[in-house]
């Protein structure tokens, strides 16, 4: 019952929030000189009355505030208006959710599995050459910016040929069979899934070896091993649950990342996500589809620390305790 | 001991990545002359003709009889098409791809410009030139097996066209002295379009395609708004009742469009067989160049244009790959630095452009110093790597209408610039220029930040305008800024900017030239404005709706060589240069004949694979 009205408290806090980032969202892009009909206009063969019935269509013609209110209306009422070339925001959303689902979950799943057990792995391991070899990969993969190393290996598929360029799948796709495309897929999904992963891979295993070592170091694990457990109980029954909590916070923002953490990767790869649309409609100033986009994005960090903060309610009885 | 073994494995690991990047390029320089070199020889078959068989007018190819089936890849830069609908698109994604499925009734022969039939069997022309009589293919059918006939053309016009559904280009610019065409059925393959006064583009214009009236006529009836999202990139495939060469066959968003072959085609090759030769043509979106060509080069695309510096890397590749590169020869794009020449105040009584600098651009001589101090073939050398044509006329170098004895223009001569600008009372002191009231000569060159090409372009404009003694505040703005400046604001001094030209059809310059245009950039006015027009720009209006009144091809020619000597005389526009366009394709193409008027694969239904 606590944690339900708990979680309504931070429902409710959130609206105020929402109306903030959309008015600082909204006016940011109505004020930056950046005009939806700019192309139109240099082009020799556009006449005057296209843009005219061009800016009436969009609402350039209305004062900004007139314009933020019939968008907030409507976005109240679930619908997320028409991109400037005419089709359906919400449609344009739903076809490349799926795809950037797909890539950013593959690299959750794929980080946290291989992650944390590699963090725990070299806290155990601590100063010791696993360690250190550890420590010197996922300093690389820190360290290597995502669109550079990216770059690499596009053209590693080029010079090898072993993967496609880009892309998520290939041309008949669709005349070929379920193992068919469960193949032309994942051949399609390595690269990017390869970038992704080695970059976040780095930041978990480092920060799990991190909280390890310094549970490790407490008083109660000393108290632990003198009590005579075994070293497999005092690791993964006492010090790892401890461990874990700072984590879950990180859970969290992951979860706000599935929808936008892998524009820049997608962009590289060619991947049909909602990066490359994003980052078009920015440039041209579609703003619909912007304020569709950075809402959704501030609904899920809101919702993901809401999740990471329940979860701790769950795991850790302390916070239980003072809430 | 561990150490090092870490240190040679980076460097291991750098030398392998970096050799990969190295040896490739070492052939460029060589190579790179031998693209340069004009554009090679293309044997073109004849023009297609119609052919009856058992009362249906097919279109005859004329071109070699080749193979059917197969696939062509080729691809589009950007995030793809944003409508199928041939009246809604206003992009060239989006046109080229509705063009594909939606012919028109008259098209343009790829190596001559002339106007050839498509739809249409046949053409007339009155002698009064108000009069077109367009009769059409007997037995020909939509993909649907439904007979493509006059109502559909009467339909498509009335309905569509100049009800100003979607975007109204083509219905603004057939509006003569308030007035649109009259189009009206004879009979069931016999249209008559009645204009109030001969209009020569509006030949051209008929090339715009023709709808279905079984399928557009529903949508026509649910109003403006729902036709705007009528066939729109949501559409199912099977909407899609075409007349084209190819129909959809697949959208898939960010990825790719696959069109497939229309079985009703009206096109038939030699042997009376009927075309098109591919199964499909697929358009993969890819979102910028280094993407495509990276997908050309795991022979993903089949076709590409190529860019700069790739043309040397592939040039030298060339004789040991599966691709054939073709110099296509100067595109329609020009390259230009334009003066604002505006003079006026604006609503609160201040002026666009300070008057001392109004003195400047105003001044023949200053405008032909600029003219001769900049050297166009430094620029074509530096920044196209070769690849482009100093370009002096309006028209660009493709054009049928270009002015010959202007193309050839003038080398780079700073000694006749500084003649010019002595001539008008300027002066130096200590090598900086002072105009004859004292004041030194400043000002402003703005181009569009990000486009690396007009950047380059503007540094060597600045060097050699600087040779003059003149300063050069040169500032790459963003594109959106930069376009309110022109269209807008009004006050910027010079830039440097690229159009499109119509090489086919000067008319459709004419935002650029008449002096109430809405990109009449070097003096551009509020679209209300009745101030004073200069000389030349009444005698360009004049050129430019008296050429439109002429029908023969010779009469219209001359009054636009006119238009274009008033250019070059007055330089309001000073031309850089045309591009080159190069494209490799695979070799196991045939047919294939690049013009420079279509490009490499415009002639998709008579494309086949060895």
């Amino acid at each position: 019952m606590q944690i339900l009205i708990y979680i309504l408290k931070r429902i409710l806090q959130t609206i105020p929030l929402l109306i903030l980032v959309s008015l600082i969202s909204f006016f940011i892009i109505r004020l930056s000189p950046v005009d939806p009909l700019a192309e139109l206009k240099l082009n020799p063969s556009i006449s005057k009355e296209t843009l005219q019935k061009e800016t009436q269509r969009l609402g350039l013609d209305k004062p900004i505030y007139v314009q933020y209110v019939l968008w907030a209306k409507a976005f109240v009422k679930g619908d997320l208006g028409v991109c400037s070339t005419g089709e359906r925001v919400g449609a344009k959303l739903k076809e490349r959710i799926p795809n950037t689902l797909l890539l950013t979950t593959l690299v959750i799943f794929l980080t946290w599995i291989v992650g944390v057990p590699l963090g725990i792995l070299a806290a155990i391991n601590w100063k010791t050459p696993l360690d250190r070899m550890l420590t010197v990969l996922t300093s690389i993969g820190m360290a290597i910016p995502s669109f550079f190393f990216a770059i690499l290996l596009l053209i590693f598929a080029v010079k090898t040929g072993w993967f496609p360029v880009g892309g998520l799948t290939s041309y008949n796709f669709s005349d070929m069979g379920l193992a068919g495309k469960i193949w032309d897929l994942t051949k399609h999904l390595i690269l990017p899934t390869t970038v992704l992963f080695t970059i976040s891979l780095a930041g978990l295993q480092r920060q799990m070896r991190g909280n390890l070592l310094d549970v490790l170091d407490s008083e109660y694990v000393k108290f632990a091993r003198a009590k005579g457990l075994s070293e497999f109980k005092v690791i993964y029954k006492h010090a790892l649950r401890n461990a874990i909590n700072p984590l879950i916070t990180l859970l969290g923002f992951e979860f706000a990342s599935l929808l936008s953490g892998a524009a820049l990767t997608e962009f590289v790869f060619q991947y049909p996500g909602l990066g490359r649309l994003i980052l078009e409609a920015v440039l041209k100033s579609d703003i619909n589809l912007v304020m569709a986009s950075l809402m959704m994005g501030a609904i899920m960090l809101i919702l993901g620390n809401l999740l990471a903060d329940i979860l701790l309610i769950i795991t850790d009885p302390r916070i239980r305790v003072k809430t | 001991m561990k150490k090092s073994l870490y240190v040679a494995l980076i460097i291991f690991l750098v030398v392998f990545w970096l050799k990969a990047c190295v040896n490739v390029d070492v052939q460029e320089e060589t190579t790179l002359k031998s693209a340069q070199k004009n554009e090679q020889k293309i044997n073109f078959p004849p023009t297609a003709k119609t052919k009856t068989i058992d009362g249906i007018d097919y279109l005859q190819s004329q071109a070699q009889v080749g193979k059917f089936g197969g696939v062509l890849v080729s691809s589009v830069i950007g995030e793809g098409p944003k409508t199928f609908n041939p009246f809604n698109t206003k992009d060239a994604t989006s046109a080229a791809m509705a063009d594909l499925m939606f012919d028109g009734l008259l098209t343009t022969q790829p190596q001559t410009g002339d106007v050839i039939t498509k739809l249409a069997k046949s053409f007339e022309i009155s002698p009064d030139g108000k009069v077109y009589t367009i009769k059409l293919r007997h037995g020909i059918k939509w993909s649907d097996e439904k007979p493509i006939t006059a109502d559909d053309v009467v339909f498509t016009w009335n309905k569509i066209i100049l009800a100003g559904l979607g975007n109204t280009s083509t219905r603004d610019s057939v509006i003569i002295e308030g007035q649109l065409p009259k189009v009206e059925k004879i009979d069931d393959y016999t249209v008559k379009f009645t204009l109030i006064k001969p209009f020569a583009p509006f030949l051209r214009i008929l090339a715009a395609p023709i709808a279905p009236k079984h399928v557009f006529e529903p949508a026509v009836k649910k109003g403006a708004k729902y036709f705007d999202s009528f066939l729109s990139t949501t559409s199912k495939p099977e909407d899609f009742i075409t007349s084209g060469a190819f129909k959809l066959k697949e959208y898939v968003p960010a990825q790719r469009v696959i069109f497939e072959r229309n079985p009703n085609y009206y096109e038939i090759n030699l042997k009376n067989e009927k075309l098109p030769y591919l199964d499909k043509i697929i358009y993969l979106i890819v979102g910028d160049l280094n993407n495509e060509i990276l997908k050309f080069e795991a022979k993903e695309l089949d076709v590409i244009s190529l860019r700069g510096s790739n043309v040397g890397r592939y040039k030298a590749q060339e004789v040991k790959s599966d691709f054939v590169i073709y110099n296509i020869g100067p595109d329609t794009g020009t390259m230009f630095v334009a003066i604002n020449m505006n003079n006026r105040k604006n609503e609160k009584g201040k002026f666009y452009i300070a008057p001392k600098k109004q003195v400047w651009f105003n001044d023949k001589n200053f405008r032909y110093a600029i003219d001769w101090a900049l050297d166009r073939q430094a620029m074509v050398n530096n920044v196209a790597n070769g690849l482009a044509t100093p370009l002096f006329t309006a028209e660009s170098l493709n054009s049928i209408y270009l002015n010959k004895n202007l193309a050839k223009g003038h080398p780079k001569n700073i000694q006749r610039a500084k003649e010019y600008l002595k001539k008008s009372g300027f002066y130096w002191k200590n090598k900086v220029l002072y105009d004859k009231s004292g004041n030194r000569v400043e000002f402003d060159l703005y181009t569009n930040a990000g486009n690396t090409e007009r950047e380059a372009i503007g540094v060597m404009v600045k060097q050699d305008l600087e040779d003059l003694g003149m300063k050069v505040n040169f500032k790459p703005v963003e594109f959106n800024s930069l376009v309110n400046k022109l269209v807008n604001s009004y006050d910027w001094d010079m830039v440097i900017m690229g159009l499109t030209g119509a090489p086919l059809e000067p008319h459709n310059g004419k935002n650029v030239w008449y002096s109430n245009g809405s990109l009449h950039l070097f003096n551009q006015r509020p679209s209300d404005d009745k101030s004073q027009r200069l000389d030349w720009e009444t005698k360009l209006d004049k050129i430019m709706d008296e050429a439109s009144l002429k029908i023969k091809f010779e009469d219209r020619k001359k009054l636009y060589d006119q238009y274009q000597q008033i250019i070059y005389d007055e330089k309001p526009i000073i031309y850089l240069y045309s591009p080159v366009r190069v494209v490799a394709i695979r070799k196991k193409f045939g047919n294939i004949y690049p013009s420079t008027l279509s490009g490499v694969a415009y002639n998709l239904d008579e494309i086949y694979i060895k």
